[in-house]
């Protein structure tokens, strides 16, 4: 019996590694921020970060892009996703449910989507409307 | 209706991250989203002088001081998995999507590992709050 092909690409294993990363790491940053405020849990985030930075850098030879901008908006990205880190940490260490905490700021696109229309002039698509409802539609719930 | 307290560090979330992907586009625009991760590492790094700790880093326990660094290990670990996949051939629309799909992972193990259960309502709300992330994130 042979494999099916959609289980054969790389690419939907690295996502699947994704997911199955990301997932665990909320846990453990709930684990860390019941009793470590959120400013330090970003600090002690930043110490594992990186080694995973370095050995990416080993893996490229230790070359990069030498792009002025598109350095400055990645760091920039570092710093404001940094921040969004704190506010997770803290919204895990008030008490609030895990699942119900990680869905509500997995939701992060969709102030993305808007932030495109505003800044980038980005049209909206039928399916990103749909999307927005049903985001709305999970706050209005978790506010129940 | 009332608000619950994470709420409003829900909000700083959304609005960071949100931004994030607004800069993250304009970075990958211009150099490769593996060199983005290495450089939004800098900007962590960039962070570290203002949350310091100092001594009172000590008074944690060892515990979850090796949670807080497991959180950055496996958080960009699974940055570099994203962009892999996207590297070895998948479309940023089927990939991103997936990999947004994470609170799914946090659904299931959430009772196990921290004893936590949900409500019907909040169930629901997470059942709406993931299909509106897969359907914004195509």
């Amino acid at each position: 019996m042979s494999i099916p092909r959609i289980f054969r690409v790389r690419w939907l294993w690295y996502s699947l590694l994704c997911v199955l990363l990301w997932g665990p790491y909320t846990i453990v940053s709930k684990l860390g921020s019941r009793e470590i405020p959120a400013p330090t849990m970003q600090f002690l985030f930043t110490l594992g970060a990186l080694p995973v930075g370095l050995l990416l850098l080993g893996v490229r030879r230790f070359k990069t892009e030498k792009d002025g901008k598109g350095i400055f908006h990645a760091t920039f990205t570092g710093i404001l996703s940094g921040i969004g880190g704190m506010g997770l940490f803290a919204a895990y260490g008030s008490g609030g449910k895990t699942a119900v905490i990680t869905t509500a700021s997995s939701l992060y696109p969709m102030v993305t989507v808007v932030l495109a229309v505003l800044i980038l002039r980005e049209r909206l698509t039928w399916v990103q409307v749909v999307g927005l409802g049903f985001a709305t539609a999970a706050f209005v719930l978790f506010s129940l | 209706m009332h608000i619950p307290p994470w709420f409003i560090y829900v909000a700083v979330v959304l609005v960071f991250w949100g931004a994030c992907g607004i800069f993250q586009k304009l970075a990958t625009n211009r150099i490769s989203a593996e060199s983005s991760l290495i450089w939004l590492i800098l900007g962590f790094l960039i962070l570290e002088p203002l949350v310091y700790p100092g001594q009172a880093l000590w008074h944690y326990s060892r515990e979850n001081i090796m949670w807080g660094i497991l959180s950055g290990v496996l958080s960009n670990l699974g940055a570099w998995g994203l962009y892999a996949a996207m590297k070895s051939g998948g479309k940023a629309s089927i990939v991103a999507p997936i990999c947004a799909l994470y609170p799914v992972v946090v659904v299931f193990l959430a009772p196990i590992l921290l004893h936590e259960s949900i409500t019907k309502v909040q169930g629901l709300g997470v059942l709406c709050g993931l299909i509106a992330v897969v359907l914004l994130s195509a």
